[in-house]
């Protein structure tokens, strides 16, 4: 238990924002996958199944944390000739928080704490 | 007559000035000839040399690519977008013929809000995927190439050849007449070496270059340089010597007699 504790508390030990967008909003590998594609291409327009393929994920799986991430605000959709498009936010906090996570993803110890923090939400 | 100049040391030169305002060029050649640099290259001058803020549609792939491919000859891609004078777009070939076609869609904003005068499509060969029936994709490639230039843009469409070296087939060669200036860029093989050879080959509404140029890929991107000269059969992909063939015609047949 005391074990426990010392690995939530050192797990945690990230500026309080992001420690709330990881446990919050990029909660699965998907997620984090995605909103990685995105940032890299910023200008990616397409369709999930699209998607799918460019981050080698199914495009069932990818449809459902998609729209998930459109409901967080982190990627907006919108219909072209019926077809459902998903992009980047362009909502600007939303967009400086992302930049700021994917920032902080260059340093090994932070991506160990998302990667704990992930498998800890899907228990 | 005013000119949308490529900034491509000798290309300008070889189209009399630079492209035609409005116009679809399609530029044909096997991979890693630099079709996609020449693009890029068209792109890049255009924003820092002529102010002109461009636009990138890219079907395969990542814009992350072009970033880094760009940053190798010195160009900040990532700095322009930041200065909103380009967008790297990604997206499939169906989501941006609907998107062109549908009013208020992702590229014609884009190329309002930047005010884009120049746009690369990288490649069109996709389109290939979405129609099997040969007239329909005939219909959308021309519907394509007719939006961007209702949104007053310069397109440069890229298009793979399927063969390396020599004469290149395509089964339906339709956008070759659609477009309105035609570069081909060839491997040439020369005593052992590979050249890269370009050719103007189709140049509505103006004259052009008829001579075949060498062309190389350096540091700063590319440039066109002098014709190749004591070749005959450049586009072949396999020239031999002018010298030769007079001496086969020639000096030979005249031992013979």
């Amino acid at each position: 238990m005391q074990y426990e504790d010392f690995t939530t508390k050192l797990m945690n030990d990230m500026d309080p924002a992001l420690l709330d967008f990881v446990k919050e909003k990029v909660n699965t590998f998907i997620k984090w996958d995605l909103l990685r594609f995105f940032h890299g291409n910023p200008n990616t327009a397409d369709t999930a199944e699209n998607i799918a393929r460019y981050v080698g994920r199914s495009a069932a799986a990818v449809k459902a944390e998609a729209q998930e991430l459109v409901d967080d605000r982190l990627l907006q959709i919108r219909l072209v000739a019926d077809l459902p498009i998903y992009t980047l936010t362009q909502d600007r906090e939303n967009r400086t928080l992302i930049d700021q996570f994917l920032g902080a993803c260059e340093d090994r110890d932070f991506r160990v704490k998302v990667v704990y923090h992930i498998i800890r939400g899907m228990r | 007559m005013e000119r949308v100049k490529t900034g491509i040391k000798g290309l300008d030169q070889m189209l009399q000035g630079g492209l035609l305002p409005e116009t679809a060029t399609l530029v044909e050649g096997a991979p890693g000839t630099g079709k996609t640099t020449l693009g890029m290259q068209f792109i890049y001058n255009g924003i820092v040399q002529y102010d002109e803020p461009g636009l990138i549609v890219t079907f395969e792939e990542f814009p992350l690519q072009y970033y880094r491919d760009a940053a190798s000859f010195g160009w900040d891609f990532r700095e322009l977008e930041r200065q909103g004078k380009l967008r790297v777009i990604m997206s499939s070939p169906e989501v941006t013929h609907h998107d062109l076609t549908s009013v208020g869609g992702i590229i014609e904003t884009a190329a309002k809000e930047m005010g884009a005068r120049r746009i690369l499509v990288d490649s069109i060969s996709h389109f290939r995927r979405l129609e099997q029936d040969p007239i329909a994709l005939r219909e959308l490639q021309y519907s394509f190439i007719n939006a961007l230039k209702r949104e007053g843009l310069t397109s440069l469409l890229t298009r793979e050849s399927q063969t390396l070296f020599g004469e290149n087939r395509q089964a339906d060669d339709f956008v070759a007449f659609t477009a309105d200036t035609y570069l081909l860029l060839r491997y040439v093989e020369i005593e052992s070496i590979v050249q890269k050879a370009l050719l103007v080959l189709k140049f509505r509404g103006s004259d052009h270059a008829k001579d075949i140029r060498q062309f190389e890929i350096t540091g700063q991107g590319i440039v066109v340089r002098s014709r190749f000269e004591g070749q005959e059969g450049i586009m072949s992909g396999s020239p031999h010597r002018m010298a030769d063939a007079f001496v086969k015609a020639f000096v030979e047949n005249r031992g013979a007699k």
